[in-house]
Parts: structure tokens; C-alpha cells; sequence
């Protein structure tokens, strides 16, 4: 329970970001283009974009983790190739219990000496350890790996009420919900209780907004650093899993 | 193509390259950085509106003005709220276009931006898809803009950047160019140094030219000094150096050739009494003293003069042959103080006998020289000096004044007309240099040569008009007959840079006129009034013409300073020619004179060619060239 309490996060108030003045930028747009003549002289060809291979994953989780990272991708991978072609409610619940099962619940604090970090999944596999929306993340990507279409998955914000119906305490929570039809009442992927349930069955969540990656260029784009991704935690994450190896 | 314009073709072509690429890439840059900013604020619209759906009632009416209160304060072409199964819930549409925005521009930078998508819940139930999409016009426009005026500030760089360039080309090739001269001067032995340029590559070839020039100057001078002490060897008297009998007597006979243009003039003796008694009297060596500053007055009197020659014809005779002078008052007084200063250290101071007379070109020596020598005796017999009129000609009644001479020629020049003589110029093998054209007036009636007026016509400035007529009479035959023609012009003329230029504005005009061209001028003239020469030289060689000495050799020892005007030819004066085929002396001289004019690239003709065994001897000197009475045409 007191590992619940550390799932907190702030909100961090997007405000709606109006376009900086082009003006103000032109400095910058010259300069930019000054280096583009260069390095196109100095690349000639370019370089060809790496082509993201899920095989490249066990590499880079050897390189960063050890043996340990390996074994945790191989048992993953393992997972994925095991579940594949099951029914998605079956995918689901082994998804569900494998990181649940694996991953131990520590606060970005702990883990990443940060405030918030949204962990890629092979950052949370090969430390063993995340927080609420690390096991969201990996669950979402794993079940999108498996086949399961976005339009049945979302990535939910709620207000979690811990300790009960009557307990006072409120938590800022992240859970993913598989939908099995598009206006069907969603099953809750948690990483507070182990087992699934319907979200009737769950009072105390309240959701408050919902996202998957439908309509985000990152998920296709190939693996070059989109400045303005890095803005965005969610694209963020996208991202760097692309370069990791995960599609 | 020259080395400039391939130098300007390769700046401009970098600077095309560089600016129109840092313009193309600039306005991809430009066009990347609005679609970027466009998506970013689409997908941050759309979560903030989704987030906002999601929390509020989802009944129509208010669904609807919360799009409306969006898609109206804000800047969007579209939102979309779809239902999950794909269907449209709510749409509201904007599809106005830049309209300053050429349709060109728009299709060419497509600026084409993913609209953001946010999901909208309704509790834990999905509700429906956001899609919003920002409008792209003003983006657009501000791009097109943009475009524009870094269009302009490319071009206007690029048009600065070419002007500096080629500004700069021609400063750095401006040296180059000199050093081209220069070497092209080189080339046709016009042996010219110039300054050094400050660029190292071409200061060292400059200097190196400037070498090669000097060392050639070096080497003319040593050359024609040799060629002068030849010349002295073989005709001159050595104890005073003037001319010996011979040369004398060579020269007269050159200078009494009917059709020549020197004319008239006077040749006078002068005969320093008991010589032997004078020796004995004061000591050879003061004797020789007198003697040698006679001499030198002598000399100093023709030095100046065109063809005028100064002589010991024996021990005690000493001769000037002055042509062009018919002054006999101003030949006298010469004589009486040249004759004054070398006796007046003598006690007692002797007069001395002096003999002179006029002549005219075509008497036979023979008449001038008893005649001049019955006027000598006449001294002796007298005691003052004595002087002979020549014979008056049946033909032609000179005016005896000056008055009637300027009534004369006046009356000539006044209709603009000459004739010009017709002498061929041919190399050894026969072929035709060009034709000498002498001028010829119309005086009371009939045409004279040269040598009948041309003392006089200098003597009234009259020189000047005269060579006007002959070029345009010269220009009129070119035309007609294409033939080269040679024209003498006077020292009058040279010396008149306004004249120089007339011409060289006509053969400028007409190339084919300056290439049939010859032009000479006295050598005597041409050292006198060097700088004249030059400048009148410089004025006209770029025409093509070709500019020529006559009566050349005596001053061959000067060729040196005549090194880099660009020269083309040398007539050697007849006096050098005349019996050329028995006279060793002179042909060791002529010979050495041929090497030094070949030597700068000057052609070298023999003047008053008379004998057939003169124009054997010749080309076996080097001579290029031969005219005279002996010669004809073909």
C-alpha cells in the first residue's frame, strides 16, 4: 500500500501552444539551413534509417542490462510468440499476469532519480521495476504486438480511491483498458490488483481522459529524432521504443 | 574563351550554386518548421478539447457548442468528432484558401499537416475520435511571403556578389595583362620592360622579361658600337674621324640622285694652308690640335641634319655637304667660325681658304666638285671666302625669295593635288615590298620632285600640308590598286602629335589602308626629336601600319635607344650602298648593321641601289630589301 501512495504524479499543465512567431525563428531557420548545405555536402548519400528489428531488442537489452535484460526479453518474447494466436481475452490475461508477475511496482523517484519518466518497455523489463504507467505502456505495446487493434486499447488517466470505499485517500493513476467491442464496458489492466476486471467491477477508479497512439505520426515514423516528439512524454516514449527496436 | 571569362563563369556558376541552394534549402527548412509547429498544435488542440469533451455532459447541444466555441475563436480548417464505429458525430469545415498565396506556390511547398487525433470518453465508456486540423493559409501566406524576400536578398547578394568578383578579377588580371603586352611585344622583338606587378607569380615572369629585355638592350648597345667602329674603320679619316675621300665622295654622289627627297643644298671646302709648314712651325701634336678642333665644330654643324656629311677629303681639305640648305650666308658664317676657333690659338692666326657652291640633285658630281674647286682657288687668290650658284635649270624658274617661294607654293597646295613617284621596293628574289612614293607639286606648271621644294617648303612650314596631301593621295591609290605604298613624311609632321593622330583615326577606320602602309621618317630626324619619334610611333603602330627609317647607318650606334618602339624597317642610306661591291669596309659595316637591325626584328633595305654589281653584292650582306635606279619591279 505504501508503494500505492508513490504512483502520484503532477500534472504537468499543457497549455494550448500557440505557434511561435516564425519571425523569431528565422534566425534559427537560416542557421538550420546553413548546416543542412553542409552536412548534405558532408553526407553525400545519407545514411540509411535503421530498420528496427524486434531481434535488435535482445541486443540492445544485453548491452544495457546484462544477462538478466536478456533473459527478461527472451521470456518476453517468449510470451509474445507463446500467446500468439490465442483469443484476445486469453492474450490479455497472460499480458496482464506477466508483468504483474515480473515487474516490481517502485516510484519513478526510485527508479529513474526523476520526478516522472515514462519507461519504454525494455526499460522497465530489464530493471525489473516500474511504476503505474510503465506497466500500462508495456502491456499496451505488448497486446498492440500481439494483433489486438488500437481502437481497443486505451491508455486511461483515473483517480484511484485507495484503501477501500470509504477511505478518503485519492491517488492520480494510470491503467490500461482493453475494450473487447468499441461501446463495450472496458476490462481493467491494474497494476494494483493482479486480476482483471471489468471496470463496473472497479468503483474506485474514476476515469478521467483516455489516449492510444491512433493518429500519432511516431508510431509509423521511422526511427529519425522528431524534435517536437521529445516534447510530448507519450511520443516520447513512442519514440525511443522505435529506436530500441520495438514496432 | 579567355582566362577571365572562364573565371567569371566559374564564380558565377558557385554562386548560383551557393545561394540558390542555401534559398531552396531555406525555404524547405521554413516550410518543415511551420508544418512541425501546425502538428504539434493540432495534436495539443485536440487532447485539450478531447480532455474537455470527456469531462463535460455529451448531450448534442453542448457537444456542439464546445466544438463551435473551438473551431470559431480559433484558427482551424477542420474538427471532426467520429463516433468508434467511424460515423460522424459532429463537423465543421473551413476551406478557404490563401488568397495572396499564388496557386503555383501552394502546389509546389505542399504544406501538408496530419491532423491531431485525441480520444473522447464518456466515463469508462469510449464516445467517439477527435480530429482537428489548424488552418494552413496563414502558414501559407507567411511562407510565401518569406520566400519572396529571401528570393530577393538571394538575388540581390548573388548580383553584389558577381559585381565584387569580376571588379576583382580584372584588378588581379590587370598585371596579366601587361605581362601578355609585354611578351606579345617580345614576340615581335619589340625588347619594352614594365614595372612589376605585385602579384609574385607574374612578378617573376615580369622580371624575368625585364632581364631578358635589358640583356638585349645590353647586347644592342655593345652590337652597334662594333658596327659603328666598322663604319669608322672603313670611312673614316683616322686622325679626325670624320668621313675619309671616299665616303665623301659616296655621299655626294647618293645625295646628287635626281628623284631623292633631301634636295638641293650646298657643299663647300675648306683648305688649311702650308699644313707641312705649320707643322714644322708649331709641333705636330699643336697642329694636330687645330686639327681636331676643326673637325669637331665640322661635326657639330651636320650632326643634326639629314644626310649632311662632314669630310677630310685630303691632308689639308676639309669638306661639309650640307643638303637641304640653300642658304649659302648661314653655311659661310658656319665655316668662317669654325675656321675662326681652330686657328685663333695659332700666332699668327691664318685665314683660310673657303670654296662653296650650290648644287642640284641629277648634276654630276664631276660639275660640282671642279666647280666647287674653281671656287676655292678663287679664295686663295682673294682672301675671303668664294661661292657658286648652280647652273640655272631651262625647265623651272626658282623664285629667288622667300616671298616668291610661300606666292609658289601656295599656288600649288591651294588646288590639293600631288602626284606620287612610282619606285619599287623589292627583296632579293624580286618580289615587291612596296612602291616608294615620292611627292611631286605642280609648280608653275609643271611637276617637280621633292628636291626641287622641299628646302624651302620647310623653311615655310609648308611640310605638314604637303605630307596631308601625299597620305590622302597615298589613301586614294591603296584603294584602288591595293598596292603597298611607302610615304616619306617630314620631321614637321612627326613632331605633331595632332597629325599622328589624324592618321592613326584614318587607318583605325580601315585596317586594309594601315596593312598597305609604309611610313619613314629621316633617321637623322627621328634621334633628333626622339621623344617625338616615340610618341608618334606608340600612336600608330596599334593601327598595323608599318613605320620605317630612311637614310639610315650614321646613326646606327643610337639604334639601341629605338629598341622597343616597334620598328619595322631600316633603309640604308645610298651613300653606304654606293659601290658597296668593291669596298670591303662597308660591307663588314653594312653586314654588321644587317645583324643589328635583324637582331630587333627590323627589315633592312638598301637605298639608291644604282649598279647591277651593287645589287648582286647586297643580299649576300643581309640586305631584305632593295631600291634605286637599278632596280625595277618584278
Amino acid at each position: 500500500m505504501r508503494d500505492v501512495l508513490l504512483c502520484g504524479r503532477k500534472w504537468r499543465q499543457g497549455a494550448l501552444s500557440a505557434i511561435p512567431s516564425w519571425h523569431r525563428r528565422r534566425a534559427a531557420i537560416f542557421q538550420l539551413a546553413a548546416t543542412l548545405l553542409l552536412s548534405s555536402l558532408l553526407l553525400g548519400v545519407g545514411f540509411v534509417a535503421a530498420k528496427p528489428l524486434f531481434d535488435q531488442l535482445t541486443a540492445v537489452a544485453v548491452q544495457r542490462y546484462g544477462p538478466p535484460g536478456r533473459d527478461a526479453v527472451t521470456a518476453w518474447r517468449r510470451l509474445l510468440a507463446d500467446a500468439a494466436g490465442l483469443d484476445e481475452v486469453e492474450q490479455v490475461r497472460r499480458v496482464n499476469a506477466f508483468f504483474n508477475r515480473r515487474i516490481q511496482y517502485e516510484s519513478d523517484d526510485v527508479v529513474w532519480h526523476q520526478n516522472d519518466y515514462w519507461a519504454t518497455p525494455l526499460e522497465t523489463l530489464g530493471r525489473a521495476m516500474g511504476d503505474c504507467e510503465d506497466f500500462a505502456i508495456a502491456k499496451y505495446v505488448s497486446l498492440e504486438a500481439l494483433g489486438i487493434p488500437r481502437s481497443k486499447l486505451r491508455l486511461t488517466y483515473v483517480r484511484a480511491q485507495i484503501g477501500g470505499p470509504t477511505s478518503g485517500i485519492v491517488q492520480a493513476h494510470m491503467i490500461l483498458g482493453y475494450y473487447p467491442e468499441p461501446s463495450a464496458d472496458p476490462m481493467i489492466l491494474d497494476s494494483l490488483i493482479s486480476e482483471i476486471r471489468p471496470a463496473s467491477r472497479r468503483p474506485d477508479l474514476a476515469p478521467i481522459f483516455s489516449f492510444n497512439a491512433e493518429g500519432l505520426w511516431v508510431a509509423g515514423a521511422p526511427a529519425v529524432s522528431d524534435p517536437t516528439a521529445r516534447l510530448s512524454r507519450w511520443r516520447d516514449v513512442l519514440q525511443r521504443m522505435a529506436q530500441e527496436g520495438i514496432q | 574563351m579567355s582566362l577571365i571569362k572562364q573565371l567569371w563563369l566559374a564564380i558565377s556558376a558557385v554562386t548560383l550554386l551557393v545561394f540558390g541552394g542555401a534559398f531552396l534549402l531555406t525555404t524547405v527548412a521554413a516550410r518543415n518548421y511551420l508544418a512541425e509547429q501546425l502538428y504539434v498544435k493540432n495534436v495539443d488542440n485536440a487532447t485539450v478539447l478531447a480532455l474537455s469533451m470527456s469531462q463535460m455532459p455529451k448531450d448534442p447541444v453542448t457537444l456542439e457548442l464546445q466544438v463551435s466555441a473551438q473551431f470559431d475563436a480559433g484558427h482551424y480548417r477542420s474538427i471532426h468528432l467520429l463516433a468508434p464505429d467511424g460515423s460522424t458525430l459532429l463537423a465543421r469545415q473551413d476551406d478557404r484558401t490563401a488568397d495572396d498565396v499564388p496557386a503555383w506556390f501552394a502546389a509546389l511547398t505542399p504544406l501538408t499537416v496530419k491532423p491531431g487525433v485525441a480520444q473522447v470518453q464518456d466515463g469508462w465508456k469510449q464516445f467517439g475520435r477527435l480530429e482537428v486540423e489548424s488552418h494552413t493559409r496563414y502558414a501559407l501566406a507567411e511562407l510565401w511571403r518569406s520566400t519572396l524576400h529571401l528570393a530577393g536578398w538571394c538575388v540581390a547578394a548573388a548580383l553584389l556578389t558577381s559585381l565584387v568578383a569580376s571588379l576583382l578579377l580584372r584588378l588581379l588580371l590587370r598585371p596579366l595583362d601587361q605581362v601578355v603586352t609585354q611578351a606579345e611585344a617580345i614576340g615581335a622583338r619589340r625588347f619594352i620592360t614594365t614595372e612589376e606587378p605585385s602579384t609574385p607569380e607574374l612578378r617573376r615572369v615580369v622580371r624575368a622579361m625585364n632581364a631578358l629585355s635589358d640583356r638585349v638592350k645590353l647586347l644592342m648597345l655593345e652590337e652597334s658600337r662594333r658596327v659603328e667602329e666598322l663604319r669608322r674603320k672603313a670611312q673614316a679619316d683616322p686622325l679626325t674621324g670624320l668621313a675619309g675621300r671616299e665616303a665623301f665622295m659616296s655621299a655626294l654622289a647618293a645625295r646628287l640622285e635626281p628623284d631623292q627627297t633631301i634636295g638641293a643644298g650646298c657643299i663647300a671646302v675648306l683648305r688649311v694652308t702650308a699644313l707641312g709648314e705649320l707643322n714644322q712651325r708649331v709641333g705636330r701634336i699643336v697642329a694636330d690640335q687645330c686639327l681636331l678642333q676643326l673637325s669637331e665644330s665640322l661635326r657639330t654643324l651636320v650632326e643634326t641634319r639629314t644626310g649632311a656629311i662632314a669630310g677630310r677629303l685630303n691632308g689639308s681639305d676639309f669638306a661639309i655637304l650640307l643638303p637641304g640648305e640653300s642658304d649659302d650666308g648661314v653655311v659661310l658664317a658656319a665655316l668662317l667660325d669654325a675656321a675662326g676657333d681652330a686657328t685663333s690659338t695659332l700666332t699668327p692666326p691664318s685665314s683660310l681658304p673657303i670654296g662653296a657652291t650650290h648644287y642640284l640633285p641629277g648634276e654630276a658630281p664631276g660639275h660640282v666638285l671642279a666647280r666647287m674647286d674653281s671656287a676655292l682657288a678663287a679664295s686663295e687668290r682673294s682672301g675671303q671666302p668664294e661661292i657658286r650658284e648652280a647652273p640655272r635649270r631651262d625647265d623651272f624658274r626658282e623664285p629667288t625669295d622667300a616671298e616668291g617661294w610661300r606666292h609658289l607654293l601656295d599656288e600649288a597646295l591651294a588646288p590639293g593635288k600631288v602626284l606620287l613617284g612610282h619606285y619599287p621596293v623589292v627583296t632579293p628574289t624580286g618580289a615587291v615590298l612596296h612602291f616608294e612614293s615620292p611627292v611631286r607639286l605642280n609648280l608653275g606648271g609643271q611637276w617637280q620632285p621633292a628636291s626641287r621644294f622641299v628646302a624651302w617648303a620647310a623653311r615655310l612650314g609648308k611640310l605638314q600640308t604637303v605630307d596631308a596631301l601625299v597620305l590622302d593621295a597615298a589613301f586614294k591609290r591603296i584603294k584602288a590598286t591595293g598596292e603597298p605604298l611607302g610615304i616619306n613624311l617630314s620631321l614637321e609632321s612627326v613632331r605633331h602629335p595632332e597629325f599622328a593622330r589624324m592618321i592613326a583615326d584614318r587607318l583605325h577606320a580601315d585596317p586594309e589602308l594601315a596593312q598597305a602602309l609604309w611610313l619613314e621618317v629621316p633617321e637623322h630626324g627621328a634621334y633628333h626629336h626622339l621623344e617625338a619619334f616615340r610618341n608618334f610611333c606608340h600612336a600608330l603602330k596599334p593601327t598595323g601600319c608599318r613605320i620605317g627609317l630612311e637614310h639610315a647607318g650614321p646613326g646606327i650606334a643610337r639604334i639601341g635607344e629605338l629598341h622597343d618602339v616597334g620598328l619595322d624597317y631600316l633603309k640604308i642610306d645610298a651613300a653606304i650602298i654606293r659601290g658597296i661591291d668593291a669596298h670591303p669596309g662597308n660591307q663588314a659595316f653594312l653586314r654588321g648593321l644587317c645583324m643589328v637591325a635583324h637582331a630587333i626584328g627590323l627589315q633592312a633595305i638598301a637605298e639608291g641601289v644604282s649598279t647591277p654589281s651593287e645589287r648582286e653584292a647586297l643580299p649576300g650582306l643581309g640586305i631584305d630589301g632593295l631600291t634605286g635606279p637599278a632596280i625595277q619591279a618584278g
